[in-house]
């Protein structure tokens, strides 16, 4: 019988700064760890224990992994600090994952809003590898300023990867220097010229921007059964045990974490 | 059925003990209390108490424990289970229906599904447990009203029940059936009037029960119904304006199961994760990194306990995780009546349909 909370030995390969809060760190699990685009991990930093981040990397690729980590408390904080060579833990993967099948043959709107675009582009490699399997591929990405915006080297490589893929990016407020548009990721949804009909949305960012997308969304026509959304919760386990990740009676651990808007719009607070 | 008698009783359970570490739930003298005692040496002791009603501690803390180790890393033997021969095999006497159905509300959480906590799974299926009837009921006790028995219908091996020289025992599980015929000389056959004495000791306590709670909803589909329409109701504000959230209720409740996982330094590069349990009641239970928090209001998190056991677990697992053990209400420095919350919200909801 195996012991689900061993955290697997792991070293951490490579960091890559990618803003002056968010790091990427390139992990090499002591074993092949398989995931799908979505699905989460717990991420050990020893002595200070895990938590919860889903892989910006491809879904193909089990050797490695890609974690990008906004610094944002005690966890992330240590994890920070590390430098290549040094050792870590991992168990997963956990959850659900995004909803690849029925994305197939759709036209898929990606929203992102700061580091919520870490697990978003481990979606995009998946979208990518076949984009001929989906109709279009719209990327829709915000950040608080030009310096925040993640994976920058990435963003002309997805413009340029199919005819039927686009991405599109903004900042909050301006900036000096800054030529592109100004605004929340919100803004990127005016005029959206998209198939409503036959589209699935699928965003992760903070709670308020999830919330202010949702409501965009709905109000540019989206059902909520087209609208799937990354939640954040606190969680341990990772396995539908601890009791903390609820939202309404789902576990997010296990059901999600990204959820169909539909199933969790009764719940009072849904976005904190 | 069989009838034994004290004498063999405790020479059944001296074999027993053999099979692993044996409690037997006792009387506090003072509060006239029932807790679970480790018998390591015989005679039993004298103020083993298989009459009265269920224990002040529920039968989760052997399969779950309040705090154990669960891993220590980096370790050679990776993400290898223990022996399972390394985890200590109990036998425990005198569990009652609302902690035997609570054990098995626990389980589906623990041991069915896509994942299977072979912590619990292990130290559960080493428990031998032998059931007892409640000869009373306590004040706070309700499982009446969740359609429950004061006496053990399932979950357990062997069930007991103590009547005038002994007990009437009968095996309820496969290995029940087979620890009676490994003793079968200890056990003797019933006469209809020892039967009768049970069922009457039965009748007496179900009497007592529907009587002090007949003001009180019970707990069915049409409730959970209800509970699940109110949970904009400000009822629950004046439920939870008298909780000082210490998480007594989550601690001591049987279904309770919320557990947290942290890590700590064993020696020089090694470490350990430790496992313990946590209650939904305290503010850090949910809070994220950043101060976010879904359940920032005391009354979030109270409504929260009421909604996890009468409406979530009830979608997720098909069953309410409350069997009326009564324990939350015993040990609420609030006095907060898990019964007269129900009835509340049960009354707030006919109010706003008239």
């Amino acid at each position: 019988m195996k012991n689900p909370y061993y955290p697997i030995e792991t070293v951490v390969e490579d960091v890559i700064v990618e803003t002056p809060t968010i790091k990427t760190f390139v992990l090499a699990p002591s074993r092949p760890i398989k995931f799908k685009a979505g699905q989460f991990m717990q991420l050990t930093v020893p002595g200070y224990g895990e938590a919860p981040f889903t892989p910006s990397s491809s879904p193909s690729v089990a050797e490695k992994m890609e974690i990008t980590i906004l610094r944002t408390g005690k966890i992330t904080d240590a994890l920070h600090a590390l430098k290549p060579g040094a050792e870590v833990g991992l168990r997963g993967p956990f959850g659900k994952g995004y909803p690849m099948e029925k994305l197939e043959g759709k036209e898929a709107l990606v929203v992102g809003g700061g580091v919520g675009l870490a697990p978003l582009r481990s979606l995009i490699y998946a979208l990518l590898e076949n984009p001929k399997k989906y109709k279009r591929v719209s990327i829709k990405y915000g950040a608080r300023s030009p310096e925040e915006l993640c994976f920058k080297r990435q963003y002309d490589g997805w413009s340029k990867a199919a005819p039927n893929v686009d991405f599109t990016n903004t900042i909050d407020v301006p900036a000096a220097g800054w030529t592109g548009r100004v605004g929340l990721v919100t803004t990127l949804l005016d005029g959206l010229d998209i198939d409503l009909d036959n589209s699935i949305a699928v965003s992760c960012g903070p709670e308020i921007m999830l919330k202010f997308v949702t409501l965009k969304l709905l109000e540019v026509g989206y059902k909520p059964p087209q609208i799937y959304l990354s939640m954040n919760r606190k969680m341990s386990c990772g396995m539908g045990k601890c009791g903390r990740c609820n939202v309404g009676h789902y576990y997010l651990c296990v059901d999600g974490p990204d959820m169909c808007y539909d199933k969790i719009k009764h719940v009072p607070n849904v976005f904190g | 059925m069989y009838f034994i008698d004290a004498t063999n009783f405790e020479r059944f359970l001296k074999k027993l003990s053999a099979q692993g570490e044996l409690f037997v739930p006792v009387r506090n003298a003072e509060s006239g209390k029932l807790r679970l005692e480790r018998v390591e040496n015989f005679p039993l002791p004298e103020n083993l108490a298989l009459d009265g009603y269920r224990t002040v501690e529920p039968l989760k803390t052997f399969a779950q424990l309040l705090r154990c180790p669960v891993a220590g890393y980096p370790s050679t033997e990776g993400d290898e289970m223990p022996d399972e021969k390394t985890f200590p095999a109990t036998v425990i006497v005198g569990a009652r229906g609302c902690d035997l159905a609570a054990l098995a509300l626990v389980d589906k959480v623990e041991t069915e599904g896509e994942f299977t906590d072979p912590f619990y799974k292990i130290r559960r299926e080493r428990m031998i447990l032998i059931g007892a009837d409640c000869g009373e009921c306590g004040a706070s006790c309700f499982c009446n009203l969740l359609g429950g028995k004061p006496w053990p219908e399932k979950g357990c091996d062997i069930s007991i029940a103590k009547i005038q020289g002994g007990y009437l025992a009968e095996a309820a599980s496969e290995r029940g059936e087979k620890l009676v015929k490994e003793s079968r000389d200890l056990f003797a056959e019933t006469r209809d009037a020892q039967v009768k004495m049970r069922d009457d000791a039965r009748g007496a306590v179900v009497r007592k029960l529907e009587e002090q709670n007949r003001s009180f909803p019970k707990v069915d589909a049409k409730l959970t119904e209800i509970v699940r329409a109110a949970l904009q109701d400000e009822a629950w504000d004046d439920i939870s304006a008298r909780c000082v959230e210490c998480g007594a209720c989550t601690n001591i409740c049987p279904t309770c199961y919320c557990f947290l996982l942290y890590d700590q330094r064993a020696d020089g590069s090694h470490f350990q994760r430790i496992f313990t349990w946590d209650s939904c009641q305290v503010t850090g239970y949910a809070r994220m990194a950043g101060m976010l928090n879904p359940r920032p209001r005391l009354t979030d998190r109270v409504k929260h306990r009421y909604y996890h056991k009468y409406d979530y677990l009830v979608q997720s697992h098909g069953a309410v995780f409350c069997t009326g053990c009564g324990r939350c209400i015993d040990t609420c420095s609030a006095g907060i009546d898990m019964r007269e919350a129900l009835r509340t919200i049960q009354k707030t909801a006919k109010a706003a349909k008239v």
